[in-house]
């Protein structure tokens, strides 16, 4: 009886062994003329639109001649995943370029497929073909189905609510500032970085109006956004904003404020208050990195040194006696060192 | 109430004991790989979704994406430091830095290093040293301007982990990165090694790893692997095999599950604050990556922070891989004594339910089955030859189990490798896919048998206290392009 | 004719830049990589190279220096993705550096440069 069922048992596995050996090999084969057919692709589509954006005043490509040369390897509507890497390349080309040729480039779009794909993708059940329609539609420039993803800003799908928030930005520029500080779910560091980008890419004069109304938001990845713009387009009047979270009880907050604090040369009085404030970072790697910036951006200011050297962070010792020691203070270093050990009766005979 | 051994052996109670343990226990696994399988394929499926929204391309043009130092330590490399140097230099990522620690060396490594890279020496008094080292002698930056982001620390020797700590130290990064001198880094790795800090929100990623590959035979130029090939001989062709199933079954299964215990020290990135609240790596075990991990994961527990352990399943490191018997015995000798340190060391984790699923599923499965595999297998042995020369054993369906288990092994390994395949371009030949099923096959045969001995020995030497470092591994050195 | 040298890895930047330097009467010789450079390339005299700083097996600055040294050229302008201000900075401490332009790029810009010469 164990006989029968173990070698019944040893049958199944023989054929499942033989089922993944045939699927191995179709995947090598397919991968093999897939890869093949995307490099066709991507050649062909890049000898397109060279051509097109600097096009032959002799022999001047057409839009017709274009939708010939995708038909030939084969962008057709039967074909969803050679239109999709058609797609990716459009993407990847319209990321590379900005200025008058760029515009060029969103004409060409409208007039070559993807066949209405990112749209119907938009309105998919799976988080994976919705975020990625929602994607698409920002990266071409398809304005007209802003309203259509407005409503995904606070979706439960990261990815799907991280691309609509992205397209806020791209749609509305500054405006959308209005939206996303009061967002319900929490924006990760990635977000944060691609909104600053698309703004700075798309809308680089700042409208102070729209950033100072964010102000009120009480949610600390708003105001980590917020500072990472002060930083980007490098807003000397808004440094007060990053100031005031520099010494905040949230780690992140103060991280991200002494990070964007970076970018600046503050005025003496700022620096004053840097300093004033300086022994309120409860983390001292935190102290170091404002250290550091507050020896590159200020005269040296020995009794503010000093005052850290005697102090209770013994993290920091090594730090500011080095800052003393390179800038002519080495005796006092010296002092301090050797005021840590007791002084010794010497017998001399 | 026994007249005899065998009587002892033969009554009921022992016998029926002892086989419906190895019963429980070899289904209790194949379920656990069974189990792997699945929660693998859902993860590499998910990971390959979630990086079209994040790609290379997008990361190596931000700003404000975390700092990143890469650490390796060395010790008499001195024949291939340069190159090696040059290598990891060239890694692609905007904010980064190397420091590659001499650990001691006594050859002319630093020499070598000083006239490659134009290094001028600095003191190192003031350098701040959260967790304790051997003595930093001196720190070396290059006066060239094309190598600012190359800091060498020279210092006593005091081994790996000490010298990773040496580096942890110096570096002013967000996060570390610890590999070895000799490895080889895919371009673009730290660029996708940073995305899940990146992508996530809600959990604090405290240690993420990268699939490691074995390049034996490969043909590498200016420290850059030009082609992959299979290595030729049969004991790195079958690790081939044994890597893919680790990294792409097991470790991605795990960290589906958040339930990584280990990110290989090969390849590993961690925010440097939390390595230096935990005090770094141990210096006084052979198992410093695994036991950074636990700690790390213990220190997260008590602080009540949610966190992840991350697995990226690309192959991102190439390493070289023992050549031979006596090298892979020395290998596996020094895992398993790092293991029983570890598990050692942790031992209040053991069915503690105040770490949660650490305590309660992942370290006693690494105790019982990643600790005690070896043990269950050379008593299994014991079990075999003693049944056996008492006549005990039904020998067809013996067999038939034997032939039945045999293949479920070889279908795990072939679903692997055919996950491999399907994911990634680095074995596309025909010929290559058939060597590797055929390792795959013949490894419980002539390599899973000289794993159990050198893990045995790993614990032999610990029950009988037998003194045993890290050893030295010999290694050849891969091919280098035209030789 | 004048001659320009274009080294980009990305296909469609490396087209894109061959046909703005073509069609602006330039001789253009465009490659992946030096690695595809014969004889002949390398001893000629470029007007203008215009290269990526990402390529395999080689830090971005020592491929700059690389270029500098082995390649004879009168303008070397930089068009990359990692185009942040610190690599800016670094690439720049290099010297000899006529232009560096972070992906993305304005082509207008690049052309203007090109007809200026």
């Amino acid at each position: 009886m164990n006989e029968i069922i173990l070698l019944g048992f040893i049958k199944f596995l023989i054929l499942a062994l033989v089922v993944y050996w045939v699927a191995i090999g179709i995947s090598l084969i397919y991968r093999a003329r897939r890869n093949y057919r995307l490099h066709k692709i991507e050649v062909t589509f890049a000898d397109l639109v060279s051509r097109y954006l600097f096009n032959s005043v002799d022999a001047p490509l057409s839009i017709r001649e274009i939708n010939a040369s995708l038909r030939q390897v084969g962008i057709k509507p039967g074909n969803p995943n050679n239109i999709q890497y058609l797609i990716r390349l459009l993407i990847r080309t319209q990321q590379s370029i900005i200025g008058s040729k760029n515009e060029k480039l969103n004409k060409l779009y409208a007039q070559i497929p993807p066949y209405g794909e990112s749209v119907s993708k938009v309105n998919s059940w799976g988080w994976y073909r919705k975020a990625r329609g929602i994607r698409e539609i920002y990266e071409m420039n398809q304005h007209q189905y802003f309203d259509r993803i407005f409503k995904y800003r606070n979706h439960r799908n990261v990815y799907v609510r991280r691309e609509a928030q992205i397209a806020m930005v791209v749609f509305r520029g500054w405006e959308s500032l209005r939206f996303l500080s009061y967002l319900k779910r929490n924006m990760t560091l990635w977000q944060q970085i691609k909104i600053v980008e698309k703004l700075y890419d798309n809308y680089p004069k700042p409208e102070l109006k729209w950033l100072r109304k964010a102000y009120k938001s009480e949610r600390s990845f708003a105001k980590c956004l917020l500072m990472r713009i002060i930083r980007k387009f490098e807003l000397h009047s808004e440094i007060d904003f990053i100031l005031k979270h520099l010494f905040h009880p949230d780690y992140n907050l103060r991280e991200t404020a002494i990070y964007c604090l970076g970018t600046f040369a503050v005025s003496s009085e700022h620096m004053d208050f840097i300093k004033k404030n300086y022994s309120k970072l409860p983390n001292s790697s935190q102290q170091a990195l404002l250290l550091d910036y507050i020896s590159e951006n200020s005269e040296l200011d020995v009794d503010f040194y000093l005052e850290q050297l005697y102090g209770p962070n013994e993290d920091l010792i090594l730090n500011v006696a080095e800052i003393l020691w390179n800038n002519g203070h080495k005796e006092k270093v010296q002092e301090f060192y050797l005021q840590q050990y007791p002084k010794a009766t010497l017998n001399v005979g | 109430m026994w007249d005899s051994i065998e009587g002892f052996f033969s009554s009921g109670i022992v016998f029926n004991l002892t086989n419906y343990f190895f019963f429980l226990y070899g289904l209790a696994l194949l379920s656990l790989y069974f189990a792997g399988v699945l929660l693998a394929s859902r993860a590499i499926k998910k990971t390959k979704q979630k990086s079209t929204f994040l790609q290379v391309g997008d990361i190596v043009s931000a700003t404000d994406i975390p700092t990143v130092t890469l650490v390796a330590p060395a010790y008499n490399e001195g024949l291939t430091i340069i190159e090696n140097v040059k290598s990891l230099l060239s890694i692609q990522y905007p904010y980064y830095e190397f420091i590659l620690v001499n650990d001691g060396s006594k050859d002319d490594s630093l020499e070598k290093l000083i006239k490659e890279f134009d290094l001028e020496r600095h003191d190192a008094s003031f350098i701040t040293q959260p967790i304790p080292t051997a003595t930093v002698r001196y720190i070396y930056r290059s006066r060239n301007k094309k190598y600012t982001h190359l800091t060498v620390i020279d210092k006593n020797n005091g081994g790996r982990a000490d010298a990773l700590n040496a580096g942890i130290n110096f570096a002013n990064t967000e996060l570390v990165v610890c590999t070895d001198a000799d490895c080889i880094i895919e371009q673009d790795a730290l660029l996708k090694m940073v995305r899940p800090y990146l992508e996530e929100d809600e959990k604090e990623i405290i240690a993420c790893g990268g699939g490691i590959g074995i390049a034996n035979d490969s043909i590498v130029s200016n420290g850059v692997l030009k082609e992959l090939k299979l290595p030729k001989s049969i004991v790195p062709m079958v690790q081939v095999v044994e890597y893919i199933r680790a990294f792409l079954l097991g470790r991605m299964a795990w960290g589906e599950i958040n339930g990584l215990m280990l990110v290989s020290g090969a390849f590993g990135m961690y925010p440097r604050k939390r390595v230096l609240e935990v005090g770094g790596f141990n210096a006084k075990t052979v198992g410093e990556d695994l036991e950074l991990c636990i700690r790390l994961r213990m220190h997260m527990e008590n602080l009540k922070i949610p966190y992840k352990v991350v697995y990226l399943p690309e192959t991102l490191c190439w390493t070289e891989g023992p050549p031979d018997y006596s090298i892979l015995v020395k290998q596996r000798d020094r895992w398993a004594r790092g293991l029983w340190e570890t598990m050692s060391l942790h031992k209040k984790l053991f069915f503690n339910p105040r770490y949660r699923y650490m305590g309660i599923l992942y370290y006693p499965y690494w105790l019982f089955f990643e600790f005690g595999a070896p043990l269950v297998e050379f008593f299994g042995l014991i079990c075999i030859i003693a049944f056996g020369f008492f006549g005990w054993i039904n020998w067809p369906v013996a067999i038939l189990l034997f032939f039945a288990v045999y293949l479920l092994g070889c279908l795990f390994s072939t679903a692997a490798i055919f996950m491999y395949v399907k994911s990634f371009d680095h074995y596309t030949k025909p010929k290559q896919i058939i060597e590797l099923l055929l390792a795959a096959y013949l490894e419980p045969f002539v390599y899973h048998p000289v794993i159990v001995y050198g893990q045995m020995l790993g614990y032999y030497k610990k029950i009988f206290k037998i003194k045993s470092g890290w050893g030295t591994m010999t290694r050849k050195g891969f091919s280098a392009s035209g030789s | 004719m004048g001659k320009v040298l274009v080294i980009q890895e990305d296909i469609i930047i490396r087209r894109i830049l061959e046909r703005l330097v073509s069609i602006n009467n330039f001789e253009c010789k465009s490659i992946r990589s030096l690695n595809e450079l014969n004889i002949e390339d390398q001893s000629t005299n470029y007007d203008f190279i215009i290269s990526d700083i990402l390529f395999e097996g080689i830090a971005p600055l020592e491929f700059v220096a690389q270029v500098q040294e082995v390649l004879m050229h009168k303008n070397l302008l930089i068009v990359t993705h990692m185009g942040q201000e610190k690599t800016k900075k670094e690439i720049f401490a290099l010297r000899g550096i006529t232009g560096f332009y972070a992906v993305p790029i304005d082509l207008d810009e690049i052309e203007a440069i090109i007809q200026a010469y």
